[in-house]
């Protein structure tokens, strides 16, 4: 490594638990949130076509769905429970959020229209969570999808949830964050940076404390966990409720601040697989795997759509986006063949490695 | 027997009349035993005597469809599991049942969930009382690692330990319940020679320096006779054989069960 982390020795049981237990790692990360909130605002001055692009492509989705990956990563990589309905889970989110900023006027600051539209994915995803107490691995996939299906056909039909649009698509603007108009792709993604470092911070501490050790309990041996004490469907349904509330607001987030109208496609069994993919392929049970995930999933895509352009190789559109889908295909084999546990196990080796090196041992 | 001079003689937990069925398999039949305060019970018999079944019926997984159970004065019929543990039972399991994907710390520190009480709020800011909970609980699982001399494997996930140190993981997580019944299945099968030496002073040692009182199931006789106060022989889910090592390896039932009888 750059670092060596010799001589810096724990006096407390807080210092040897904090999240970053070495001083560089803790600076580093300091460090790299400062720049994630500065460089993009000091961009935008420069170059604010590029800034655009940069915000509302890669940035803002990347982030949202980082967030969403975090969720679901809670409830399958730390409980153990697969879900298939988080597709679902973000349209209770986007929905409810919009159904409170329509209907509410009082209520338009978003912080508060995003927390609504997370807590009404929390208790939904409750009220699909009570069959985990029966069901287990594939059975409760599959239960999970008709979650997914359910609520895609309640935006569909319910016409208030979406204000009786003819179309079923629905639009925000003049949004607000205490008081402050959100009206630019800088704006957007500051909120959303906040928003995401915010509950990331609260999604490590909670698993890496008792709650966090109930989860895993549950889902590395379950009836070993409820003969030491754990409550099972409590555990489990305390899982599904913070995953959801994670969820359903990077749905809101997404459908208000990245798309600004949207339809119930958006939220669709795709976006289901998508997030789902992001975890495994990020790292089941590691918070730095959701956002690794995130990235491969958004980015990757992005890059393959460019790299023709960039080698001067002229191709059909429509070509490119098979090329684009082919390769997708096989990074991701590629990846879960070399290293099932996700990037976030690879990283862990390289700094493991990193940490010895040049020597062997 | 000078091992027997801490039992208090005062019966913990009792078992009357205990019959257990799955369909038409009799996992039990008629079984009475107790446990008294302080000392070291053993249970055996041949394999599928029923001995596991008769600790889960202890410990609340299994529910014998006849019997009374009685635990520290008060008689049960049904509960659940999570409710010995709040009463003070814990247990090992004979295939090691550890959270594999957790450090050895971790999984000890599950073994004090029931301790812990701070909600969901204070736990997401993990600050103040969340944090003191999590420091009182870390030493005093610090003292328990420290008992089991497992420092060295603090925060090595379990599934990478071997054989032996798992067993003694497991048994630091049902240490860290503070129990006064340790439900023990097959402490040292598996063992080599240095291993089981280790467990048996870790056994003995919890019952002398914390008085906790043990039942332990053991295929070794040669541990089983040396460390029990007293011991029960079950054999196809009927009893056959209650009382000190000496009595129980006098009996004829017991003889004729472990090695045959002649017609």
């Amino acid at each position: 490594m750059l670092y060596r982390e010799a001589g810096q020795f724990k006096t407390s049981y807080s210092a040897d638990q904090a999240i970053f237990p070495i001083l560089q790692d803790r600076l580093f990360v300091i460090a790299l949130i400062v720049l994630a909130f500065l460089a993009p605002v000091a961009l935008a001055a420069a170059a604010p076509g590029l800034a655009q692009y940069l915000f509302t492509e890669i940035l803002i989705p990347f982030l949202v769905f980082s967030l969403a990956a975090v969720g679901l990563n809670i409830l399958v990589g730390y409980c153990g429970q697969v879900s298939l309905g988080t597709g679902g889970f973000m349209a209770v989110g986007a929905y409810a959020a919009y159904n409170l900023w329509l209907r509410v006027p009082l209520v338009n600051d978003l912080i508060i229209v995003f927390l609504f539209g997370g807590l009404m994915a929390a208790a939904v995803g409750i009220l699909f969570g009570l069959p985990s107490l029966r069901i287990k691995g594939f059975y409760l996939a599959v239960a999970t999808l008709a979650a997914q299906f359910f609520l895609d056909w309640i935006v569909a039909r319910v016409k208030w949830l979406t204000n009786y649009s003819s179309s079923g698509s629905v639009a925000v603007g003049n949004l607000t964050v205490l008081g402050i108009p959100i009206d630019t792709p800088m704006a957007r993604y500051l909120v959303i940076l906040a928003v995401v470092v915010v509950l990331t911070l609260v999604a490590k501490n909670l698993v890496r404390g008792h709650i966090g050790r109930s989860w895993m309990a549950i889902r590395d041996m379950d009836i070993a966990a409820e003969i030491i004490g754990f409550r099972p469907l409590r555990t489990k349904l305390l899982a599904f409720a913070v995953s959801s509330f994670y969820v359903g607001v990077a749905g809101a987030m997404y459908g208000f601040l990245r798309l600004g109208a949207w339809e119930p496609l958006a939220f669709d069994i795709n976006r289901s697989f998508a997030i789902l993919f992001m975890v495994i392929i990020g790292g089941l049970g590691s918070i730095l795997g959701s956002f690794l995930g995130a990235a491969f999933i958004v980015l990757t895509p992005i890059m393959l759509n460019q790299l023709p352009g960039w080698l001067g190789l002229h191709m059909s559109t429509a070509l490119i986006s098979h090329l684009e889908f082919m390769i997708f295909g096989v990074m991701i084999v590629f990846f879960l063949i070399v290293e099932p546990h996700g990037l976030a196990r690879l990283w862990a080796i390289a700094k493991e490695k990193l940490r010895l090196w040049p020597f062997p041992h | 027997m000078a091992r027997a001079a801490h039992a208090t003689g005062e019966v913990l937990l009792s078992l009357e009349n205990i019959s257990l069925r799955f369909g038409g398999v009799k996992a039990l039949t008629d079984i009475s035993f107790d446990i008294r305060k302080g000392e070291i019970r053993a249970i055996i018999g041949p394999n599928g005597a029923g001995k596991s079944s008769m600790l889960n019926c202890i410990n609340g997984f299994y529910h014998p469809q006849e019997g009374r159970i009685t635990y520290k004065g008060v008689t049960r019929r049904q509960m659940r599991p999570h409710q010995a543990a709040e009463q003070g039972i814990a247990r090992t399991f004979q295939n090691i049942a550890l959270f594999k994907g957790m450090s050895t710390l971790d999984n000890i520190m599950t073994g004090r969930n029931l301790r812990m009480k701070t909600g969901l709020l204070a736990q997401a800011l993990h600050w103040g009382p969340a944090q003191r909970e999590e420091n009182e609980h870390r030493a005093f699982v610090e003292r328990i690692i420290d008992f089991l001399e497992i420092q060295h494997i603090r925060k090595v996930p379990v599934g990478r330990l071997p054989y032996g140190l798992q067993k003694r993981v497991e048994l630091g997580r049902a240490l860290a319940a503070e129990p006064e019944l340790l439900l023990l299945d097959e402490p040292m099968a598996g063992m080599n020679l240095e291993e089981k030496q280790d467990m048996c002073r870790f056994v003995l040692d919890v019952n002398d320096q914390f008085g906790t009182t043990i039942c332990l199931i053991e295929h070794d006789m040669g541990v089983v006779m040396d460390i029990s106060d007293r011991v029960v022989v079950l054999d196809y889910g009927k009893k056959i054989g209650d009382g000190t090592p000496d009595e129980v390896k006098a009996s004829p039932d017991v003889i004729a069960a472990y090695l045959g009888t002649s017609h």
